[in-house]
């Protein structure tokens, strides 16, 4: 059997990956997204805190995603807490988007809808976690300055 | 396995299904390979480095407190989510990337009948690879990370990693193009593919045109996800392929049974949606990359029978030779990460393990049990070659199998049960979500545990290549007299 020539291979499977392009990227972005109402335009020092957020890598164990299966269902202090199913609309301000693929935490896409999570606890919390949540896994990120610290939660208070 | 299967030519086996070896004089090959024989040094040193940082990560996740006690200027290095992005990108783009990238550099010549195209280039190339992992290991420790998975990389390591990789592809064409040899094996064309698309994937993956590297709301998370299937898929998976159709022959004695299925490849590229099941994401598109997903079994089904006619009559050989063990084992766990695959793509199933640790299971079986077992094999196969003995002690080789293979075992199986147990945990509602955290300690001390296994395997593994890059380098100068 003669072999096709190398262009015509890559020319090939070059298209494959177009159309897979095309079709599972190009299309879903060409649908315009309407902001919902828990869409955030992030002030300055939200943006900082979300930064931070990134740097210090706190998305690798925690989601912003509630999935259908969950969603006023789930529970993460108390029944149904977890909130409302995260829907496109949702996301249209941030770049990039933080949901996130695993919880070794709990989801925080309304992490301060939870009537404790003010500031003051966030503050706490970050500082030292496991004085107000027992068993928690997380890191302290007392080394992080009080600004940076504030930014922080500024971003925090924005997710509900 | 690969999008551009489906214009394959089924006759690329060479005459009489023998592989075409390299007729070139042994010595010619040795001062050839020696860009080669660096990027598996490099490439080793790439892989203890991310081990650390994951033995590291097991054990703040099986005992937390300990992160309290650490003084507060190392604090920010050595915190969980610094060493999370540190840990893979340092062990997908230095360790898996720097093996594929230093045998192809050794497997296309020895295919194709000629010399490296450009050994001034390879050592460029591995110059410009090592210089980039190094980057990316100072800047994710400094907390430079662009937020988006297998992308964290910041964008000047973006560009210098495609740099890599266009070097890799110059070559590896470059040294196809002046061949001797007329057909080419399907390893090459393997090569030949992924490192050409590689770049594609990785430069609209990663979002180069724009230096924040990401894109705005649900369509950022879309195209995340396309490009890291795609990078699993057109890089690491074409590669392992390529790798394997080209030592299985070799280690096991036996021609491929079938190049018509080993050329039979999946749609792969439509099913980066599958990883966003019950998301945001647009209903249609979950159910397009299901369909893919699951039609993706037909390949695995294809790659498996291959892989076992092939092997038939070569089992008694596994006991005594330690490298085609590691290169079957990687087979069997290859064949498994697919099917797994698909069986994580149907929606249900992902309902429940999903955001868990089943999730880290699946990731360590594709990437260390799988890919990583082949690559093993390859540098106890390749690196002899080049240094023109055979410098593994068996025994050595024994102790770096047994104690990978059982303690990547207990991790897996310790994750994936886990994760079964979280995902119920949390479907069940009212449970509160501190209360699953809890449940999870005993699996973090089992999946600890495998983790040293696995860390102490690697240190056998180290220990052992660095002995040959020692006595080598009296090794060569001894044969270069000879010659003179």
């Amino acid at each position: 059997m003669r072999q096709p020539t190398i262009a015509y291979l890559i020319i090939g499977s070059l298209l494959v990956l177009a159309a897979g392009l095309v079709v599972t990227v190009g299309i879903p972005a060409i649908q315009a997204t309407e902001p919902s109402e828990n869409a955030v335009r992030y002030n300055e020092v939200q943006q900082r805190g979300r930064d931070i957020y990134i740097q210090e890598g706190c998305w690798y164990c925690h989601t912003q995603q509630v999935r259908s299966v969950e969603a006023d269902f789930g529970m993460v202090y108390n029944p149904r807490d977890i909130g409302p199913e995260s829907v496109p609309g949702d996301y249209v301000y941030q770049k990039p988007v933080l949901w996130g693929t695993n919880r070794q935490g709990p989801d925080l896409s309304f992490v301060s809808r939870r009537p404790h999570a003010n500031a003051t606890w966030h503050l706490v919390h970050l500082k030292d976690p496991r004085s107000v949540v027992k068993g928690s896994l997380m890191p302290s990120y007392a080394y992080l300055s009080d600004e940076e610290l504030n930014a922080l939660v500024e971003y925090l208070l924005t997710l509900q | 396995m690969t999008l551009w299967n489906f214009a394959w030519p089924f006759s690329s086996s060479v005459p009489g299904g023998r592989v075409a070896e390299s007729p070139a004089p042994e010595v010619t090959q040795r001062r050839q390979d020696q860009a080669s024989r660096w990027f598996l040094y490099s490439s080793v040193f790439w892989l203890v480095i991310p081990g650390l940082a994951g033995l590291f990560m097991a054990f703040f996740l099986f005992f937390p407190v300990v992160s309290d006690h650490i003084p507060m200027a190392l604090r920010p290095y050595l915190q969980f989510g610094r060493l999370r992005p540190m840990h893979v990108n340092l062990a997908l783009f230095g360790w898996l990337s720097m093996v594929y990238a230093g045998s192809m550099l050794f497997i296309v010549p020895r295919l194709t009948r000629t010399t490296l195209f450009s050994e001034k280039l390879a050592w460029a190339n591995l110059g410009l690879w090592n210089a980039t992992i190094i980057g990316a290991l100072v800047t994710l420790l400094m907390g430079l990370n662009q937020g988006r998975e297998y992308a964290e990389m910041v964008w000047g390591l973006d560009l210098m990693m495609l740099g890599c990789f266009g070097m890799l592809a110059v070559n590896v064409w470059g040294t196809v193009l002046r061949r001797q040899e007329r057909r080419l094996y399907v390893s090459v064309w393997n090569f030949m593919a992924a490192t050409v698309i590689i770049m594609l994937v990785y430069g609209i993956g990663n979002v180069v045109w724009d230096t924040s590297g990401a894109l705005y709301g649900m369509n950022d998370a879309i195209l995340n996800y396309f490009y890291v299937h795609n990078l699993f898929n057109v890089w690491f998976t074409t590669g392992f392929l390529g790798m394997t159709l080209y030592l299985l022959p070799r280690l096991s004695g036996n021609p491929i049974w079938s190049y018509r299925l080993a050329v039979w490849g999946f749609l792969s590229v439509w099913t980066g949606q599958h990883h966003l099941l019950y998301g945001p994401g647009p209903e249609w598109l979950e159910l397009l990359s299901v369909s893919f997903s699951i039609i993706a079994a037909l390949p695995n089904i294809a790659f498996t029978y291959n892989f076992y006619k092939t092997m038939q009559g070569a089992w008694a050989k596994v006991k005594e030779d330690v490298p085609l063990r590691f290169l079957a084992t990687g087979c069997v766990f290859y064949i498994f990460t697919c099917f797994q695959g698909v069986a994580q793509s149907f929606r249900n199933f992902n309902a429940q393990v999903h955001f868990t640790n089943w999730v880290i299971g699946h990731s360590h079986l594709a990437f260390v049990a799988a890919f990583s077992f082949m690559t093993f094999a390859a540098i106890y196969h390749i690196l002899p070659r080049i240094l023109g003995r055979d410098p593994f002690q068996r025994r050595m080789m024994e102790w770096h199998y047994w104690l990978v293979l059982v303690g990547l075992s207990v991790f897996m199986m310790t994750l994936w049960t886990a994760g079964l147990i979280q995902g119920q945990n949390w479907l069940s509602g009212g449970i509160p979500f501190i209360k699953t955290v809890e449940a999870m300690k005993p699996y973090m001390f089992l999946r600890l545990a495998g983790g040293l296994g696995v860390a102490v395997g690697v240190a056998f593994f180290a220990y052992a290549v660095l002995k040959t890059m020692r006595r080598s380098e009296s090794a060569s100068s001894v044969a270069e007299r000879s010659q003179g």
